[in-house]
């Protein structure tokens, strides 16, 4: 079983909405100018929004928990720097610094 | 427990009918436009929008016509409060209906909203259906207490307005004094701390203070937010004598990138046509991303485009759901072509420009941007 390297956290503030396409990321922002985008994963956009109601924002959480094949995850972990870089999603630190 | 209001007036109707009807004029000009280009063909954010999305991002509320002050390029032509606006219960019951429509955002301008008599019940139903909230306001009806008070609400951001970076600049267009009300409001909202940004139109004339302007808005801690003049309500009075000339779009776009911190509300992105791509969306988001809901329920494509040809439905009649997805204005809007900007091979970064601006100069919406930088 694969295991996060680092755990994987969705920003309280973040707003996700599905959409036929697959969905929105929406934050908040006036200072730092905010974010918003657009998502053509169905399964990514599923995803969060586990994370978000089921594991408290653990998106490394919620993926382990899932049934998604190994490739999956660690095609799902990839996309996550993304949206680390993006401002939707931190790393821990305690965890980020093992 | 949030009490659930609903309008009292409306009629029944039928859910899932295409609703309303559409002005002859506003008909005629969306079907000028031609065939819409495939959402295969479309890129940047035009792919996600084609069609609309299935709810607003934002909804600009302009949420009374009253205002204190009556600059010259008011696009909603506000002053005095009109007969029919929305009452505080039909506005609560708007706000819970937003938000179970996932609306993200409710950017509230007039109007004066703090002139709005259920203003502050509306921001606190804001709050507890967790609707970012967003305020324009001229600044000039911000005290301290006001600004005390105002921290109740999260989150929630500051639009403050200033059309120059001078006394002189801005009271040519917002009136005799403004400009140091202006800035005694941005203070009080400073002071408590309220996340900011100072939003200033910009003209011909401002054009030239956008370094004074970045100052003041940074003495506030404040972002500048520069937007595009639009020849809407008395905009259509001063546009021809205040939009920036091509010479000035040219020498701002370049300011644009040399200050990424100053935002823009996604109003220029017909200036990527010049060949830089700027921050945000690259095309217009009216009826698709957002829409704005005026005083007296009329619901529009944008706060840019209030024309009567173009309201899409009210909500004295018809539940702002129903609006988004059932009128037959936003459906032709959604299908409307690039028109006369079709074969040109820039259109994938401005997507044609601004709708409302084509509407209002020449009352055509098949043309190309009266401001593309092409012409």
């Amino acid at each position: 079983m694969s295991h996060s390297p680092v755990q994987y956290q969705l920003i309280p503030e973040v707003k996700i909405r599905r959409e036929p396409f697959g969905g929105i990321l929406y934050k908040y922002g006036c200072a730092d100018r905010g974010a918003l985008s657009f998502i053509n994963s169905p399964q990514l956009i599923e995803l969060l929004i586990a994370s978000q109601q089921q594991h408290h924002g653990d998106v490394s959480g919620a993926i382990e928990s899932s049934r998604y094949s190994e490739a999956s995850k660690q095609k799902l972990y990839s996309i996550l720097d993304d949206l680390v870089k993006r401002g939707y999603i931190h790393i821990l630190p305690e965890m980020a610094e093992m | 427990m949030v009490e659930f209001v609903r309008f009292i007036e409306r009629p029944d109707r039928t859910a899932g009918a295409k609703g309303g009807t559409i002005h002859p004029l506003a008909l005629a000009a969306m079907e000028q436009t031609g065939e819409q280009v495939s959402q295969q063909k479309g890129r940047g954010s035009q792919r996600f929008l084609q069609g609309g999305l299935s709810a607003p991002m934002t909804v600009t509320w302009e949420i009374t016509a009253a205002c204190n002050i009556a600059c010259i390029h008011c696009l909603s032509a506000s002053g005095r409060r009109r007969p029919r606006e929305l009452k505080t219960d039909q506005a609560l019951a708007l706000v819970d209906e937003l938000a179970e429509m996932q609306v993200f955002q409710i950017h509230f301008g007039g109007g004066e909203p703090f002139i709005y008599p259920g203003i502050w019940k509306v921001l606190e139903r804001c709050t507890e259906r967790e609707l970012v909230m967003c305020i324009s306001t001229n600044g000039t009806l911000i005290t301290a207490e006001r600004a005390r008070r105002l921290k109740q609400f999260d989150p929630l951001y500051f639009q403050v307005s200033l059309d120059g970076g001078t006394p002189q600049t801005n009271d040519s267009v917002r009136g005799k004094g403004v400009f140091d009300r202006a800035l005694r409001g941005l203070e009080f909202l400073a002071t408590e701390n309220h996340s900011l940004t100072v939003n200033s139109v910009l003209t011909r004339y401002s054009f030239y203070e956008l370094d004074l302007l970045y100052e003041i808005a940074a003495s506030f801690k404040a972002k500048l937010r520069v937007t595009r003049l639009r020849p809407s309500g008395r905009g259509q009075d001063v546009w021809a004598d205040l939009h920036p000339t091509q010479e000035q779009y040219s020498e701002f776009t370049g300011w644009l990138m040399a200050h990424p911190d100053v935002l823009t509300a996604d109003s220029f992105f017909h200036l990527n046509a010049f060949g830089t791509t700027l921050a945000g969306l690259d095309t217009c988001g009216a009826a698709t991303a957002t829409c704005c809901i005026c005083p007296e329920g009329e619901v529009y494509p944008c706060a840019f485009f209030q024309a009567p040809e173009f309201e899409a439905g009210n909500l004295h009649e018809q539940s702002f759901r129903e609006i988004w997805q059932n009128s037959m204005l936003f459906d032709y809007y959604r299908k409307m072509g690039g028109g006369a900007c079709s074969g040109c091979g820039q259109y994938n970064v401005c997507h044609g420009g601004c709708p409302a601006t084509k509407w209002f100069v020449h009352q055509k919406l098949s043309i190309k941007d009266p401001e593309c930088v092409l012409l």
